[in-house]
Order: C-alpha cells, then structure tokens, then sequence
C-alpha cells in the first residue's frame, strides 16, 4: 500500500465515521430511558423543576438540533460535557484509557503469543493427542461465558484460597508494582484465555492450510530445519488471514473489555461505557462509541497494511 | 459450589487490622455534591454536615444548629399577617472546615445564595424559593425570612448541607472542584476520589463532636468507598472480607448473603411507597365500589413475596416510621369474595368473555407502570392476576423513560404503578390536592384540599398530625391510591462493626458515622 493510498484509505474514513456517528446518535436516542430517569421515584423533583434541568443539557431540543450541534462542537474538538458528572467527556475517557490500556496489552500480548505457539503446534500435530487437547480447550474458551469464568476465578482464587485480590485496580492507599500485578492477573487471564481461544483455531487452521503446500515441501527438500520451515515459511503465511481477525480484537484495547472490566470492577472504557449506558449519560456514549468505532477502522487499515507487508501479491 | 464458604481468616483482606471500614456502593458516584447528585448521598453523609438531620426515626435533630427551630422554642416566628415566617437557626461555635476556617453564619446564608442561583443547576433546590432574605446579624445567629409558611423547612435546603463560603464564593458549581473533593465540616475528609474507583476519606481530627468521656468523634480512622456496580462481584468482596459494608445490597444477593460467616445482615426500612393509582377520568373507575372492589382484590403478601420478601405491606401513603402514621386508618383487607360481591351489587355482571360489565362500561383497563423497572413490572403481573380473578381485565401497557412520566403527569393510563422515594417532610399535596405537581389522576375532593392545606400551612405538630390522620381517613375512603408496600434496604455488614445505626431517610444511615466503631 502506497503512501497515497494509506492517505486515500484514511480520508475515506471521515465520512464513514460522519455515517456511523449518526446511527449511533439514532440508536442510543432510540434505546429507552434517559439521563432524568433517575429522579423518575422522587416526587420533589416536579415536572417544572425536571424541564429546567432537561433545558440545562439542551434535551428539550429536537433530536436532529441535538445531533446537528453535538456534531458541530465534535468538529471543533469539543466532546461535550457529561449529565452525570458535568466534567469535560474527553476528561472522562481519558481516565478510564490507561487501565484499559493496561489490561488490553497485557491480555492481548498473552493471547498471540499463546495462540502462535499453540496454533503452530497443533498444526504441526495435527489428528494427535496435543492437537485434540488445544481444540478441546479453544472450544472451552469459546463457549465458557467471560463473566463465570470470571466470577469461579474470584470464588477460587479470592474468597477460598485467599492469593488474590478479586476485583478493582489496585489496593487503596498503598500499590506497589507488585500489588497492581496481584489485580492485574484474573482480569488478564480471564481476557487473553477468551481471546486466544478463536485466534488459536484461526491460526491452526491456517497453518494445516499452509503445510499442505508446495513450497513447503521445496522447502523441506532444499533442506531446512523444521524450525526454520514452521517459522519463515508456513507462519508468515498462515498468519496472514488472521491478522484481520486478531486487528478487530485489538480495537478493544480502546474500547475496552465491557464484561470483563465489569466483573473485576476495573476503571477502564468499557466499565465507563456500562456507566453511561444505565444512566443514559447521551455525551460520554457518544465519545466512547466514537473512539471505539475510529479504533476498529483503524485497526482495518492497520491489518491490511500489515497484510500487505507479509503478502507480496496484496501489494499491488 | 457457591453455598460452602471458607472460614473467617481467608483472603488478603481479612487480616486488616488497620482501623480502616470499607463501604461497598452499588453505583457509580457522579459527583459529591449534595445538592446536584442524582443519588442518595453516602460519601456526602460523611463528609458534609447540615444545621438539622433526621434520625433513625425520622426526627429532625440539630447538628450544625444548637437546637431545631420550633415555635414553642421561638426559632420560628409567624409574621402578623400569617403569611410569611422568620426561622433563627443558633449555629455551634467552634465548628472548623475541613481546612481549618471557621464556620459561620455567612455560611449559611452563602448556601442558599447558592443553590438559588438560576445558573446552578441542581435536582434539590426545594425550599430555597421560600426563603426572600437571610440577616446574619453575628457570627452564629442565621435569620431567615420566609414569604410563606412552610412548615417542611427543614425537608433539604440546610439539611443536605452547607457550603463553604470561603471556597466557593464566585465559583461556577457545575463545575467546580468541590464537586469532586467537597469540603465540610463533617467527620471524614475526602483525602482521594478516583473516579469509578474509590473514594478515601480520613478521620477529620478537627471534629467537633464528643462522647460522653470526651474522647473526640469519629473511631474510625479511614472510611472508604469502593464502587462495585456488579452485584455479583460486590457479593465475592464481602464474602473475601474486601468489604466491610453495603448498605443497599442488590435483593438478588440478599438471600446468598444469610449463611456467611462474618458477616450480619440488617433490614432497614426506607421512606418509600409502592401504590396502584386509579384515574379519574375514567369512568368506571371513577365509580368508588370498582375502585374499593379492586382494593379487596389484591394480596400484598404476594406482592411483598415475589420481590424478595423484603418490602413490608403497608395500608396508608404515610409510612408506619413517621409520626403522622394513623394506625387506625380504615384498612382494605384482601377479601376477593367481597370484591366479586361489591361488583354483583353494583350490576358489574361477569360476561361471556370472563370480563365484567354494565352496559356498555366493561371493567377493562390499561394498566402502565415503567418498562425496565424489573420489580415493578413483577408486581404488576401480580395484580394483573389478581384483577382476573376478581373478573377485571388489566393489559399492561408499560412506557420508558419521558414517555412514562408524561404519562404519569397527565394521566394517560387508566391504572399505574409506581413508587414514591420521599425526605422526612412528604409534602402530600404534591399528590393529592386538586393541582398536586404529582397528581395526573384528575383526583380532585375540595374537602381534602381543605385538609392538605391545614397540614401544610400550619407550624403547630398537633394540627399538622391531625389533619395527617384526616388525610389517611379520606384517602381510604376516596381510594384516588392503593398504598401496597413500602420498602426496605438490606445491609450487610461486618460483625466487626459496632454502633451502626440504620436510617431510613434520604440522608443514609452514613449520617450516623460518627457514632461507629471496629471491634
């Protein structure tokens, strides 16, 4: 991909994301509820005093005047304030990026190389025992729901044996390095053995795919390592198709791992997305899905960038 | 696997033995401003300090004042005309900020300059309206002047708390630091907010308040809130000792919570009521033999069970904790026998369809309450069920957000129910009286607007009490509302927590902080 491509490619993206912004706009309006619901039990809040607070944060307006001056201020580089807080919604991400930062990194660094290691293997044994093993324990990981996993971790490692803390991203007060590894190591466990779990399958598929070509076998019969066959020649192209794969799930280390950040009550993206959703906090969604939408296309022009550079025929 | 729990010693946690209490809160705090919060002020409670606060029984008592204004007492004194009043609140001297200053009166009167500003925009602005000027003529006398007699002064503004003049004067308060690291004069400091984390709070060691051997409040020396909005995750922290406290555990967690060693559970009622209204711009309904039958056809306990066990049945809107509680208001039992008898009586005919009618008016209804509110719409399963059994048919018609409550305000449904959260002072004509801000049934009986405007432009406790027990006896015989249930929160608690005190207001039992100790 040329360099003129890459700026094509990122241009074509603006109005993409202009599209996107306004079906989320749509969606998230459609979605029941609003901001004032939570004053919806409290008879002291009467229906003039609800109407001032709505005229505050501009809700009365119509939807399309809304939409048309929340866009205006998103140019300029204005995100908007927040309902529930009233901080600045680019402050709100802000804080909540590093600890998803942190955790994504950690679980996805885990997850490839787990899911190299253990797709090179079991391709390289296919039909055996080692092979049959991964694939029983990649189906495991697909189909345990993130949140009991989760949630069998803390009972086991927390409350019976007591080595870990079960949630939260560090101990209050005092945290050390060691303390916030102690935190860090269920939610990164958990995150990169579901992760892994579908980037392992994709990965063993694509190496079987690659062994059985010929120049495999050319490169067998010039003599190479095994070492040195696996690695330079089926793994580059096997890892080929899963780049796509894997780009999309490294969208999340912006956006955030909703479910997991809720059960560990971790303060990242996504636990702010859980957030804002309950209180229909309409400004700090539309920031979080924003980014989260920039981070997928962009880990699309990422991937095939990536693609191109293993690929030589892509290249063109 | 989840039933079998280990011993006490287990966990990290667990052999803290700091005098450190860690609170578990099931939200996410937005911000720690009393006035502007859209939650119940936990951290607040601690932290910041009013001139009056309700008690366990939901009695005002002084903090920030020496004494709660009363006429007997002369702090409150009706204008000769009748129309307005003056309250004289008498300050405790010697009470410090958090950062040292000393509080006064110009404190006072800056918190109602403040939340009275137009620009400031605050859910709890109640009360501050009814005050026109407010002298301050030394340090520690605050005179206000009301324009009307309001004798539910005391319901927020003050009470909620005061705001520190020499912090905030000039400041914009939707945006102001305060918001995140308030300062009060309360036993806990904020030391550390994280958001959608924790807040720390630290023993105030400037504290006013004694016990009876002069040893200065509070016994603990750090307070702090973690933010666990996952129920499941809150239950795992209590159960590894991580946490101390929850004073609202989700009902789903309550009943997992009754075997674990350590910890105690603790119902607290709270200032709230569950209730049926009917609207009168319906015509059968209008008719008070259909609404009476319909009182005899619901079964609280039922109502009480499917949500948990926790609720309480209830038979009057004023909860059984406040004084103007009427124990011998007239009581519809469950009685479904009389409920069919009553509509025999009246012609109401069970037709071929299983539904009643006279004529051409078929007992048939729209029943709203709010979607997504999962107790409420259990609840109104049940009286579905039970209308049926009656011969009354009911189809929920249940509506979100702003179209729930336009709904509720202008009477677009024939049956709704729903939930009333109230402060110590309910004003019942917000309800009731024929222009209540609350009352979109088209209720309208000019005796009962007679009787709410005794109660509410009355100072003297015996009038206002008695007009209470008039108002119960005339709802129970217009029946505008069936009152049903009335809540309660489930604490857990730290068997290591001694003093704690629940409190069924608005102000949370963390008002009482002060008084708690770790064994």
């Amino acid at each position: 991909m040329s360099g003129r491509v890459l700026l094509w490619r990122l241009l074509a993206a603006l109005p993409l994301l202009l599209g996107i912004s306004l079906v989320l706009f749509c969606v998230i309006h459609l979605a029941p509820g609003g901001p004032l619901d939570i004053y919806a039990d409290n008879p002291a809040v009467t229906p003039a005093a609800l109407a001032r607070i709505a005229q505050a944060y501009g809700l009365d307006r119509p939807l399309p005047v809304q939409y048309g001056l929340w866009l205006r201020a998103m140019l300029t580089g204005d995100w908007g304030f927040s309902i529930r807080t009233g901080r600045p919604v680019v402050r709100e991400i802000v804080e909540r990026l590093g600890p998803t930062l942190q955790l994504g990194t950690v679980a996805m660094t885990i997850a490839f190389v787990a899911s190299v290691a253990l797709g090179v293997l079991a391709a390289v044994e296919e039909g055996r025992r080692l092979d049959r093993a991964v694939s029983m324990v990649t189906l495991v990981g697909l189909s345990i729901p993130v949140f009991w996993l989760g949630l069998v971790l803390q009972y086991l490692l927390s409350v019976r044996l007591g080595w870990l803390p079960s949630a939260g991203l560090e101990s209050i007060g005092g945290s050390s390095v060691g303390d916030r590894l102690a935190h860090l190591v269920m939610p990164a466990a958990v995150l990169a053995f579901a992760t892994s779990a579908g980037w392992t399958r994709y990965l063993r598929a694509g190496m079987i795919d690659a062994l059985r070509q010929d120049y495999i076998r050319t490169a067998y019969a010039k003599g190479l390592s095994t070492r040195a066959v696996l690695l330079r020649h089926a793994l580059p192209n096997a890892i080929v198709p899963a780049i796509s794969i894997i780009a999309l799930d490294l969208a999340s280390l912006i956006s955030g791992a909703v479910i997991t950040e809720a059960v560990f009550a971790w303060p990242g993206v996504g636990s702010l997305f859980v957030e804002s959703m309950d209180g229909r906090d309409y400004p700090v969604l539309m920031g979080v899905l924003m980014m989260g939408s920039a981070a997928v296309i962009l880990a699309n022009i990422a991937a095939d960038l990536i693609q191109a550079a293993l690929d030589p025929r892509l290249r063109s | 696997m989840l039933a079998t729990v280990a011993g006490p010693g287990c966990g990290p946690a667990r052999r803290r033995d700091d005098n450190t209490l860690v609170v578990g809160l099931t939200y996410d705090l937005d911000t720690l401003n009393v006035y502007s919060t859209g939650f119940l002020g936990d951290v607040e409670a601690a932290v910041v300090e009013g001139l009056l606060a309700p008690d366990a029984h939901a009695r005002y008592v002084p903090v920030l004042a020496i004494t709660v204004p009363t006429v007997a007492n002369g702090g409150i004194v009706v204008a000769p005309d009748g129309r307005g009043m003056t309250i004289t609140y008498k300050l405790r001297e010697g009470v410090r900020w958090h950062d040292g200053a000393p509080f006064t009166a110009a404190d006072v009167a800056f918190t109602w300059r403040a939340v009275r500003n137009p620009a400031f925009v605050a859910e709890s602005k109640d009360g501050a309206e009814a005050i026109v000027a407010i002298d301050t003529p030394d340090p520690f006398t605050v005179v206000c002047r009301y324009d009307r007699i309001t004798p539910t002064f005391a319901a927020t503004l003050f009470t909620f708390g005061i705001l520190p003049k020499h912090l905030l004067d000039g400041v914009d308060l939707n945006t102001s630091a305060y918001n995140e690291r308030p300062v009060g004069t309360g036993p806990f400091m904020v030391k550390e907010f994280r958001r959608g984390q924790y807040v720390v709070t630290e023993r105030n060691p400037l504290y006013w308040r004694r016990d009876a051997a002069g040893r200065a409040f509070p016994a603990i020396d750090r307070l702090i809130f973690k933010i666990i909005p996952n129920s499941n995750t809150l239950l795992t922290q209590l159960r590894s000792g991580e946490l101390d406290l929850v004073t609202q555990t989700p009902y789903d967690q309550a009943k997992q919570m009754r075997h674990v060693a350590g910890v105690e559970l603790l119902r607290s009622p709270l200032l709230s009521w569950q209730h049926l209204d009917f609207n009168f711009r319906n015509p059968t309904l209008r008719d008070p033999v259909v609404r009476r039958a319909i009182a005899h056809a619901i079964d609280r306990s039922v109502l009480v069970r499917v949500n948990g066990g926790f609720q309480t049945p209830v038979k009057s809107v004023v909860v059984p904790i406040f004084d103007f509680y009427d124990p011998d208001a007239p009581e519809h039992r469950y009685d479904p026998v009389e409920a069919r008898r009553l509509l025999d009586a009246a012609g109401y005919t069970v037709q071929p369809d299983g539904v009643r009618a006279r004529g051409a008016a078929r007992l048939a209804y729209r029943f709203v309450c709010q979607a997504g509110k999962g107790d409420d719409e259990l609840a109104q399963q049940v009286i579905l069920a039970q209308l049926k059994a009656i011969g009354i048919a009911a189809t929920a018609d249940n509506r979100t957000g702003v179209a729930y409550r336009q709904a509720r305000y202008k009477g677009d449904y024939d049956l709704n129910y729903s939930s009333w959260v109230t402060g110590v002072d309910p004003v019942y004509s917000r309800f009731f009286a024929t222009h209540g801000a609350n009352n979109g049934q088209g209720y309208s009986n000019p005796a009962m607007d007679h009787i709410l405007a005794r109660m509410e432009g009355t100072l003297d406790p015996g009038e206002r009490r008695r007009a209470a027990f008039e108002m119960q006896h005339l709802l129970a015989i217009d029946l505008p509302t069936i009152p049903l249930t009335s809540g309660a929160a489930v604490v857990s608690m730290s068997e290591r927590l001694r003093g704690f005190t629940p409190n069924p207001t608005n102000m949370t039992p963390f008002v009482g902080c002060a008084d708690w100790r770790l064994a």
